[in-house]
């Protein structure tokens, strides 16, 4: 009889991961146009995030001119130190601004 | 930047989240670990590093542009997570080169042999550890999976662990999810990699080498610990190469470095657990994430005076990029270089009188990098901007002594205070060489861990 501890060659083994601890979490409602909206710039100051913003703005406004947009600079980098704090802060502070609508970089 | 993102979803903010073509993969898989796996994201054509800001904003505006209206406007499909095993459901029944070959087709393995970890195994690892199996030390990303006494006692099976190392293990699983370390960054594109500093008793009990080649694989204690964490960042927290691991080249983990206890107490310096607000005596772990690593062999001298200028250059030169942690291009004051001298080393300066202190101030006064290249590092060669060092001073991120001139070739610190140098001592304790290593700054600040041992410890691997 096996004692798939080994013993007679064979091995019954577990899985080495934890329990996921998070359940699918819906996403938030995508807008129906981004006319009239306000859209918030996010960067962690790596890399030419200030031009790629810079370029979005331009080409996105040849669809949607109505957009608004809220620069990086007013949220300052999203991965130095205070990452943690940074980001919890930003919920409030969109409310604050009455923004609709986020772009995050650069992940690279 | 997904963890920006899944906060902002979560708040009801749809998001756009910027990925360079090359991380799209991790992209996908920390999402899943972030709970939305269909957070979407638009791309960038290739790496901005190397392209000039012409081809940035064609790439942005030709590209990217389309993909974040799509982003913003288009609902995503909902994806629903698979079912999983549970901790102790039996997945796989098989010889030893089968089992290996599952684990390795699953991700489960670094790509050498495991232990198979069978329910015995790890029941006689459970039984150096009074903690409840299923107890959760802690949720850590990238994959938002729980680390428990269980998934440890499991993956210390898989590195070749003794069971009694279970309590060192579990003090380096406590030490993974202290959010100070900082975890979650351990896939970042530098590469570094974990050394875990051992202080104690313990050192001994468990035969861990703390002299000649401390640093070398083939030590069972030194090196299936350092194998276990490098297998617990892999299982536990959920970190795969191509995926969640990017370090552009990596490397492969460190052994465990234990420090010469009985040469600290000959020369009445305080060892590392002091230095980590611990008791000298005390069993603990420290993690600490380091960059490189070099050795300064044959330090000559029978003074503190003759050697430091050497070892202080050591130190120094270690440090490059990595001054962006203390200036403040990605962090201010987070950057904690490591020198490890050798017992006879440590001897000889103690005995003029020089306390680790001593050394500390001295490396912080000499193992000094010209401002020039500090600024340099900033401005030029990466995009870690500071503007000057005499700006960071002028707003009060940096003390005096990053701007006594406006002398480009004034020698700047690479730390902030003394007490940012770590001094270890270990190695052959005959041989009058030293080693330094630079360090991740906040991606992998140090964290020390007290080893709690079992009741029954000293009837079971003596006192």
């Amino acid at each position: 009889m096996a004692t798939h501890s080994g013993s007679d060659g064979q091995y019954a083994v577990v899985w080495p991961s934890g329990e996921r601890r998070l359940k699918v979490r819906p996403l938030a409602r995508r807008l129906d146009t981004l006319n009239g909206k306000k859209v918030a710039q996010l960067w962690d100051y790596l890399f030419a995030g200030d031009e790629v913003f810079t370029a979005l703005e331009a080409e996105i406004a040849k669809t949607y001119p109505g957009i608004e947009w809220v620069s990086w600079r007013e949220f300052g980098s999203t991965h130095g130190v205070n990452e943690k704090e940074v980001l919890a802060s930003l919920p409030a502070r969109f409310k604050e601004m009455g923004v609709d609508a986020a772009i995050s970089c650069m992940a690279c | 930047m997904l963890r920006a993102s899944e906060i902002c979803e979560r708040a009801g903010f749809p998001t756009s989240s910027l990925v360079c073509e090359g991380f799209l993969g991790q992209a996908a898989a920390t999402s899943v670990g972030l709970g939305m796996p269909n957070m979407p994201v638009a791309t960038i054509v290739g790496h901005p590093g190397a392209q000039s800001n012409e081809e940035i904003r064609k790439f942005a505006a030709e590209v990217t542009a389309r993909e974040v209206i799509e982003n913003l406007l288009v609902q995503p499909e909902e994806i629903v997570f698979g079912e999983e095993p549970g901790e102790r459901d039996i997945v796989f029944t098989g010889s030893f080169e089968e089992v290996n070959e599952h684990f390795i087709q699953m991700e489960w393995s670094d790509g050498l042999p495991i232990v198979p970890p069978t329910l015995e195994k790890i029941e006689k690892f459970l039984s150096f550890t009074p903690r409840n199996p299923e107890e959760t030390l802690g949720i850590v990303l990238p994959s938002s999976r729980a680390v428990t006494i269980w998934s440890v006692a499991v993956n210390g099976v898989m590195a070749g662990c003794r069971p009694e190392y279970m309590p060192v293990l579990v003090a380096l699983a406590e030490a993974m999810c202290d959010p100070v370390y900082g975890v979650e960054h351990s896939g970042n594109t530098p590469g570094a990699e974990t050394l875990i500093i051992l202080n104690g008793p313990i050192i001994k009990q468990l035969k861990f080498n703390y002299e000649q080649g401390v640093l070398r694989d083939g030590f069972q204690a030194n090196t299936s610990v350092g194998r276990f964490w490098r297998l617990a960042l892999r299982n536990m927290a959920g970190f795969l190469p191509h995926k969640t691991d990017k370090g552009t080249f990596g490397n492969t983990f460190r052994v465990v470095l234990a420090e010469n206890e009985d040469a600290l107490a000959a020369i009445g310096w305080p060892s590392n657990a002091a230095d980590m607000g611990f008791a000298t005596g005390d069993n603990t772990v420290t993690i600490t994430r380091l960059t490189g690593g070099d050795v300064m062999p044959s330090v000559t001298g029978s003074t503190p005076e003759r050697m430091m200028p050497y070892i202080a250059d050591g130190v120094a030169k270690e440090t490059g990029w990595e001054i962006a942690f203390t200036t403040g291009g990605l962090t201010h004051g987070t950057l904690r270089p490591v020198l490890v001298l050798s017992p006879i080393l440590a001897e000889t300066i103690a005995k003029a009188g020089w306390t680790k202190r001593h050394v500390k101030q001295y490396l912080y006064d000499h193992a000094r990098m010209p401002a020039w290249r500090a600024e340099e590092f900033a401005e030029k060669w990466t995009e870690f901007k500071i503007v000057s060092l005499q700006h960071q001073y002028n707003i009060g991120n940096l003390s005096k002594d990053f701007a006594e001139s406006d002398d480009p070739q004034r020698m700047v610190p690479i730390v902030c205070d003394p007490d940012d140098f770590m001094v270890l001592v270990s190695g052959d304790p005959l041989r009058t060489n030293a080693q330094a290593f630079a360090h991740n700054g906040y991606l992998g600040f140090p964290v020390a861990k007290r080893i709690a041992l079992p009741g029954d410890w000293d009837e079971r691997v003596g006192g």
